[in-house]
């Protein structure tokens, strides 16, 4: 199960202005081999989401290709399970029926899909949740619940968008640690996009970096360092480095939103953080 | 022990219609609404004595005298038989509203083209007053219980149609992508996304189309 995105153009029509519409991406490129991590990285409105939708057949593409598994993508598929930035879980169900959901649409049988469920439900410590709604957890609870409905049958690609920017620091490392044992031990071709320079250095095997302009890729930087990641290697911190200065150029100054605010902040404090450790 | 018997009680309120454990008379008088019972006792105790202190019957009558009146009418045969015919009518009414109206509701909720095609003739027809409809429903379905229902029935039908596109529209559109990619297909869309996303909008409508109703039947 491999990720092809060839030369894929997107354009938005603008409601107020007819015949202008809004160029997004504009010949965008890569490739996600079979079994790999890769995660996207970029200023927050380059595009991202858009590339990520795509992929996951949720809306269409002016011109280009992407291909998964040597097959178009013209819709959406359980073949790819899909984590939301705003979670997508359903309020009408409970924690167990929303992590069962997937199972049940692949006809697994009951007696499974409850096994799985108990196994899902430890992984993220969240056996207590299981016959809640969805209104009464925390934004972290409710970002584990969306991850482990989309791993819940064992998907072959795995697409994620910013599926631990909720989650509290503790969590987050525990989680990105499950994450990547899970994942590594299935080989699941995986694409996330994230926001967190560590993050993408501690999960990924590539990071690619987009920038601004039309979603340009901007580096697509090979992330050579045995796994489990140790965070306090000299290396570990030249990825954070390389990463954070490109994230830098992406934004090239500009900063527009709230979120590019955050980003600024976040790399300043990286770069605080990386001298108290040196 | 306490924090779990917390989250049941919470669980039972907000899910109180699923619980079937519990025996009825308990869960009446949970449900009771002391706040508004105490409202009423000091209305009633006003009445009373208002209507005493001022002692002009026949503008302000006694309080026991109506309630006594009252009494008479819901022990009165006839009465009865009179509020459960037009209970029945207004029930009527409205279950033909909502058959007719669910599926156009949720039609026009979830295509914005069938919203744009119907929309204008709903909202035109919906502006024609009940009392004009009412010479034209004698003449299509006779005298008898035709024409109310037919009355009861159209009033209902666009608050239940408007309310339930409302509902359906109110559906974060994430929700059909997360179940598509779950591989869900129409049935289930229909079955796991709009029908509980419209829910409390249809319910709405149909307590609005029956409050309406009531109002119109007199
Ligand atoms: N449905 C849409 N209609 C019009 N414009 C859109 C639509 N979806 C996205 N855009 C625009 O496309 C650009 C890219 O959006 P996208 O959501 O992909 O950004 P992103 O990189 O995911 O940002 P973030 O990090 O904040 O999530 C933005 O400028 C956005 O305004
Ligand atoms: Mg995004």
């Amino acid at each position: 199960m491999s990720i092809i995105v060839d030369h894929v153009t997107k354009s938005f029509s603008e409601r107020n202005r007819r015949r202008q519409s809004k160029l997004v991406l504009k010949d965008v490129c890569f490739e996600v081999p079979d079994g790999e991590f890769v995660s996207l990285l970029g200023p927050s409105g380059c595009g991202k989401s858009t590339t990520l939708t795509i992929i996951a057949g949720f809306q269409g593409r002016d011109s280009g290709d992407v291909i998964v598994n040597g097959r178009t993508v013209t819709r959406p598929g359980p073949d790819r399970a899909f984590v939301f930035q705003d979670y997508a879980l359903l309020p009408w169900m409970k924690v167990g029926e929303n992590i069962t959901y997937p199972m049940k649409m692949q006809r697994v049988p009951k007696e499974e899909r409850e096994k799985r469920l108990d196994e899902l439900l430890s992984l993220a410590q969240l056996q207590e949740c299981r016959d809640q709604y969805i209104n009464e957890l925390s934004g972290g609870m409710k970002q584990r619940v969306a991850l482990l409905r989309a791993i819940a049958c064992d998907p072959e690609v795995l697409l994620m968008d910013e599926p631990l920017g909720a989650v509290d620091f503790q969590m987050r490392k525990l989680l990105q640690l499950q994450l990547e044992s899970i994942l590594m031990q299935k080989k699941v071709t995986t694409l996330m996009v994230t926001h967190d320079v560590d993050e993408a250095v501690y999960l990924s095997d590539r990071v690619i970096v987009m920038g601004r302009d039309h979603g340009n890729i901007l580096a697509d930087v090979a992330i050579e360092l045995d796994r489990p990641r140790d965070r306090t290697s000299e290396k570990y911190h030249g990825y954070c480095d390389q990463l954070t200065e490109l994230l830098k150029t992406a934004l090239s100054g500009e900063v527009f939103t709230k979120e590019d605010e955050d980003i600024m902040n976040f790399i300043k404090n990286a770069e605080i953080e990386s001298r108290r450790h040196c | 022990m306490e924090e779990k018997d917390q989250l049941q009680s919470r669980q039972w309120k907000s899910f109180s219609d699923r619980s079937r454990t519990m025996n009825m008379g308990t869960q009446a008088l949970k449900k009771l609404n002391y706040p508004a019972v105490t409202m009423l006792l000091v209305l009633m105790a006003a009445w009373y004595f208002g209507a005493h202190v001022y002692n002009k019957p026949f503008v302000f009558p006694y309080f026991e005298v109506v309630m006594g009146r009252i009494g008479e009418a819901l022990t009165d045969l006839a009465v009865l038989r009179a509020i459960g015919i037009t209970m029945r009518r207004v029930l009527m009414g409205t279950l033909y509203g909502f058959i007719i109206g669910l599926p156009l509701g949720m039609a026009m909720g979830f295509s914005p083209l069938i919203m744009k095609t119907l929309s204008p003739f709903v909202n035109a027809v919906r502006q024609i007053p009940t009392t004009a409809w009412v010479p034209l429903a004698i003449i299509w379905f006779g005298l008898g219980d035709g024409p109310t229902l037919f009355v009861l029935a159209l009033h209902g039908v666009f608050v239940i149609i408007l309310n339930t596109a409302a509902g359906v529209m109110d559906i974060n559109p994430e929700y059909y992508n997360a179940v598509k990619s779950m591989g869900a297909g129409p049935v289930e869309i229909v079955k796991d996304v709009i029908f509980p996303g419209a829910l409390p909008g249809v319910i709405t409508g149909i307590r609005l189309a029956m409050g309406m109703g009531w109002m119109t039947v007199v």
